[in-house]
């Protein structure tokens, strides 16, 4: 065990360094940030001084080690748009995005569940139909157009919702069943057939002939022996989410999160707090993986580590 | 710092929530397009802070809702002791929301941290001619310039003035204290800022009692927290809206959008030819098949008409593609290239004007070329120093209220977005600058822009309004330099 | 093993008895006639399209779709609010996404598909290496890095397809190294190595044939998840730049009209929806059909369903 998250922190190492190799690559070879920074009346002294600043005028070896080192001590400079240090911003942000998240993918995986066993339970029949045909349809909408879409009906039109911004337990309705639709469906659609093959499965047949009832079968042996299968695509869904879909929702929802932060600081040319939120999102990516796999590992023990 | 502001939220949620509902009536929540990037009053140039800051900060001078300067801090207009000194009696009894007096080093302290090098601040595009400013006692200060600045009694009405004791700190930046009348609440980052009205006041405790800013930058966002009966007052709504919005009011805004001809350049160097590419546009139809009559159409230059050097009685170009294209002919330029240059989103309509201006001209005998340009390929078009184009369209914006921006900007040889080389035109522009006299200053202007509508320099459009949106209850009348002042608001 | 002709012969029997079975299935059958009409749309766009996408008629602005009051069928899905025809913008925007959906998969394909096969031929420290590559790239924050890579760059079409295609190989590499470990073991390739073969040529007769029914649910799937990437980056302002079109760049401009004029927002977004569904529909019966063992319980249950023991329905198979 011990000797296995060695090895997933190795890798998350490797992740890590991997991010900012290409981070550094875009920015210092592909890109000019002083051009990108700046504002276009800037002075050539300010240029100047500015490029010292971040040491744009070293050798790129050093300039790529002063790099690994701020990154490694999670010092990301000042952001340029709000004049405090970009690490304030991003965990200031933070929370309001795992919010979000956690109630998208709690709701989602709620959800799921009932309506993949409803489908399980008779395939190939009007509910079975009916939910792979809407998880299909919810696999194939944009998110951004959902989103419009519930604002006009929820909040604009029944009134029931507020349009935007966060606050309250009403301002999260929207913007997390939005976030949840994609994952629903597809756990939804994961649970329906793992679900059915498994029920086909000779031990089920067996348990049915020995006379325990439909209910004991399902939930006691059919589910749990889905469940890692489950939670695994779900711990997926988080992962896939926090890489970057939040930007899209949160942008339609002006919800405070570190995805319309990303965006905000993009169109300020703020490359600093960009890199700063990119660097976090990648190093929660990595804590959340290694968490996860050592929590299966601990609730099965059949799950062989590599 | 995200635990503590996680605190203050929930402490004003729990105090909205208490609050008795007779007090409802008199908040009102503000939808703005971007939220500050900070609340310190000196540093950016930036359109958030302003909105908010303009209601807990005041200046040495302030416009009336039609743009007329008036004393705000001081207690009369200024008087100008030499050419470089300019003198102001501070208003008696005012206080900071800290509780301290005003006085003048509260002034003093304000300007040198505004054009303090160190601070480099962005603001210093509105204060580069000031030098200093000293306090002669209690209640009187001295601003001091560079040179002679006529502008300066204008400038004070950008400067805010703050607390002496905050200045030193760096809470300056997240819980301003100023003299208005509103002060400072809370403010839950990324969410909303709530300020409350000053009982102290010294102009009255005003009318809304609380207001809440939300920050939204999607115009279809905020029209529909609008719709919904979320927001009280939207910015920037479009001229389709006011028909869908419950409520709206508009006003002549700061922007006039105009295109920049090259004089030098083989297309339009001849008069005849510049005068013709004015006379084929039908400015009535554009601005209302364009602004729904949301826009004046310019008075034969380019400077807004509330500004100081507007010249009221310069003639606007007539619509007449006839005489026109008797021009064009005269002037042998049928078929003739003229290429206009111009960009898309940045403005209200940018991208629309210029491709219904190229139709125009495209039909007295023209051939207009377009080129939208990416934003910052754009600006150097406009700027940089390269050829200039023969046409370029720009939306110029004049805070001031001044017309040595639009004459410095566009007129003057030596501006950055200006396509002439009238040695004597640029002579003018540098005298008015310099000249306290107004009535002087204001013939000058007059001359200035004479010349340039004789000689056909720009083709002016559009003076834009500023289209607010309002709930049923909220009674305002907007602002010409577009302030969102929340004291001159009332609920019904 | 045999030669050219009967061989065509006999993939061509395969491929009328594929279409046959197609045929049976009208869900997959109408998400390929949609595929096909996207691509049509997205080739002979100048043709189909009765205006110029970028034609502004500053006069006509806002008109409503044919068959609402105000509107007629000079424009029939209505105007954008610079009185473009909102037809002609759904038909050209096609091109965008076909251009960049087909674009990035058949890039990211042609070098995931190679790192796999070198991984899976070579194996060794060659397969240690790349795996590892494809693991560490597959972890990081794809769309935020894709975010910042193009405000830095830029964004243009080009961009986009680079982008993505960066950000989308490793699903493959993964897939094709699985497919070409398991021909190994089943033993032929390793005999036909022994008979002299070169491995070019194993490679192409023996192990490519196996991937390609895996590749092409996999390539429509992953078409699919492009294609909504391509939306949201456009609609974020960071894609497809005008006076380009494409359906998610029109959404985004679409949406503060939203109050006066919803049919802006509404048809590129149902032309994002109908395509990526349409592929869906193809890519799930294409699954099902491309294993051995799914097909086995489908034909079981159809018989099944023949039979009136149950009402079950091709419809039931079609998911993962």
């Amino acid at each position: 065990m011990g000797g296995y998250v060695l090895r997933r922190l190795w890798h998350g190492f490797l992740v890590v360094f991997g991010v900012t190799a290409i981070v550094f690559v875009v920015t210092r070879l592909f890109g000019d940030p002083v051009a990108l920074m700046l504002p276009l009346s800037a002075s050539a002294e300010q240029r100047a001084a500015f490029a010292a600043e971040i040491g744009l005028d070293r050798p790129l070896v050093v300039q790529f080690a002063w790099f690994a080192r701020d990154v490694l001590t999670l010092d990301f400079g000042m952001s340029l748009w709000q004049r405090r240090p970009a690490m304030e911003v991003v965990f200031e942000r933070l929370p309001a995005t795992l919010l979000l998240i956690g109630a998208a993918l709690g709701t989602a995986m709620l959800l799921a569940i009932p309506l993949g066993i409803a489908a399980a339970l008779r395939p190939g029949g009007l509910v079975d139909r009916l939910v792979v045909t809407l998880g299909l349809v919810g696999l194939s909408m944009p998110q951004f157009w959902l989103g419009l879409l519930l604002i006009l009906v929820f909040a604009v039109n029944l009134r029931i919702l507020p349009t935007s911004g966060s606050g309250t337990p009403a301002h999260l309705v929207l913007p997390a069943l939005t976030l949840a639709l994609t994952p629903l469906a597809r756990l939804t659609i994961m649970l329906r057939s793992a679900l059915i093959e498994e029920l086909a499965k000779p031990y089920v047949k067996t348990a049915r002939a020995k006379g325990l009832s439909a209910g004991r079968v399902f939930g006691v042996h059919a589910l749990r022996n889905v469940l890692v299968g489950f939670l695994t695509l779900a711990g997926w869904e988080l992962i896939v989410i926090l890489a970057g879909y939040t930007v899209v929702v949160e942008t339609v929802f002006a919800w405070p999160g570190l995805g319309l932060t990303a965006l905000q600081a993009i169109q300020r040319g703020d490359l600093f707090l960009m890199q700063a939120i990119v660097f976090t999102i990648a190093i929660l990516i990595v804590v959340i993986n290694i968490a996860l796999d050592v929590a299966f590992k601990l609730v099965d023990p059949r799950i062989s580590l590599e | 710092m995200s635990i503590r502001s996680g605190i203050v939220g929930a402490t004003t949620l729990a105090l909205v929530g208490l609050a008795p509902f007779a007090a409802l009536s008199q908040e009102i929540t503000v939808a703005i397009g971007s939220e500050p990037s900070t609340l310190d009053p000196h540093l950016r140039d930036d359109g958030g802070e302003r909105q908010v800051n303009d209601n807990i900060y005041e200046t040495l001078m302030a416009r009336t809702p039609e743009g007329e300067l008036v004393p705000s801090l001081a207690a009369a207009p200024p008087t100008q002791i030499d050419d470089l000194t300019w003198e102001f009696d501070l208003r008696e009894g005012v206080r900071f929301h800290d509780g301290e007096p005003l006085t003048a080093q509260a002034v003093v302290e304000s300007v040198e941290r505004v054009i303090d090098p160190a601070n480099n601040s962005e603001q210093m595009a509105y204060f580069g001619t000031i030098a200093g400013a000293e306090a002669v006692d209690e209640d009187t200060v001295r601003i001091l310039t560079s040179g002679p600045d006529p502008v300066l009694p204008s400038r004070m009405y950008w400067l805010k003035i703050a607390s002496p004791a905050l200045m030193g700190s760096e809470a300056i930046g997240s819980e301003p204290v100023g003299t208005g009348p509103y002060r400072f609440v809370s403010w839950s980052r990324g969410n909303d800022i709530v300020l409350e009205a000053n009982p102290d006041y010294w102009d009255g405790e005003p009318d809304v009692k609380r207001v809440t800013y939300r920050f939204v930058g999607e115009a279809g966002t905020r029209l529909s927290g609008l719709m919904a009966g979320e927001f009280d007052v939207v910015t920037n709504l479009l001229p389709e809206f006011t028909g869908t919005a419950p409520k709206s009011a508009s006003v002549p805004g700061l922007e006039t959008s105009v295109l920049i001809l090259g004089t030098d350049n083989e297309a339009t160097a001849d008069p005849r030819v510049r005068e013709a590419l004015n006379l084929a546009i039908d400015r009535e139809a554009m601005a209302q098949s364009l602004f729904q009559g949301y826009a004046e159409v310019a008075r034969g230059h380019h400077v807004n008409p509330r500004a100081f050097g507007h010249v009221a009685d310069l003639e606007p170009y007539a619509y007449d593609p006839e005489r026109a294209r008797a021009l064009v002919e005269e002037a042998d330029a049928v078929g003739r290239t003229v290429v206009l240059v111009g960009e898309s989103g940045r403005w209200l309509k940018s991208r629309e004007q210029i491709e219904a201006v190229a139709a125009y001209w495209a039909e007295i005998g023209l051939s207009p070329e377009i080129r939208v340009q990416e934003f910052s390929q754009y600006l150097d078009s406009l700027m940089g120093d390269g050829p200039r184009p023969d046409a370029i369209f720009v939306a110029n914006s004049n805070e001031l209220l001044d017309a040595d921006r639009e004459a410095s900007f566009i007129y003057h040889m030596d501006g950055a977005a200006a396509s002439n080389s009238d040695a004597e035109m640029a002579a003018w522009i540098d005298e008015a600058r310099v000249t306290t006299d107004v009535a002087a200053r204001e013939a000058l202007y007059e001359r200035i822009f004479r010349k340039g509508r004789d000689l056909h320099y720009t083709v002016p459009l559009f003076n834009l309004q500023d289209i607010y949106g309002l709930s049923e209850r909220i009674d305002w009348q907007p602002r010409i330099d577009a302030k969102l002042m929340i004291d001159e608001m009332s609920v019904e | 093993m045999s030669d050219a002709a009967p061989g065509r012969a006999r993939r061509g029997a395969a491929i009328l008895a594929l279409a046959a079975e197609l045929a049976r299935d009208r869900l997959a059958l109408a998400g390929l006639l949609g595929l096909v009409l996207v691509v049509v749309a997205a080739i002979f766009a100048p043709l189909l399209a009765p205006y110029d996408p970028a034609a502004q008629t500053v006069l006509a602005r806002l008109r409503p779709p044919a068959w609402l009051a105000g509107g007629d069928w000079s424009h029939p899905l209505g105007t954008d609010h610079l009185g473009r025809d909102v037809l002609s913008r759904v038909i050209h925007g096609a091109r965008a996404t076909m251009l960049i959906g087909v674009g990035v998969v058949a890039l990211a394909g042609t070098f995931g598909v190679a790192v796999g096969l070198l991984a899976g031929y070579v194996g060794g420290r060659v397969d240690g290496v790349l795996m590892r590559v494809v693991d560490v790239q597959i972890s990081f924050p794809g769309i935020l890095l894709i975010l910042l890579i193009v405000s830095v760059l830029g964004p243009s079409t080009t961009t986009i397809v680079v982008v993505l295609a960066a950000t989308n190989w490793m699903v493959f590499a993964r897939v094709t190294r699985g497919a070409v470990l398991s021909a190994r073991r089943s033993g032929y390739v390793e005999a036909a190595q022994i008979a002299g073969c070169r491995d070019g040529r194993v490679i192409v007769r023996h192990i490519l044939p196996n991937l390609v029914s895996p590749l092409s649910t996999l390539a429509i799937l992953e078409f699919t998840n492009v294609v909504l990437a391509e939306a949201a980056i456009s609609f974020l302002g960071l894609g497809v730049q005008p006076p380009a079109t494409s359906w998610g760049l029109d959404v985004a401009s679409g949406r503060d009209y939203v109050f006066v004029a919803w049919w802006l927002v509404t048809f590129p977004g149902l032309a994002i929806m109908a395509t990526v569904l349409c592929a869906n529909l193809l890519a799930s019966w294409l699954r099902v059909t491309a294993d051995p063992q799914e097909r086995e319980k489908r034909f079981a249950r159809a018989l099944a369903a023949r039979r009136g023991r149950a009402r079950a329905s091709r419809e039931g198979e079609r998911t993962p």
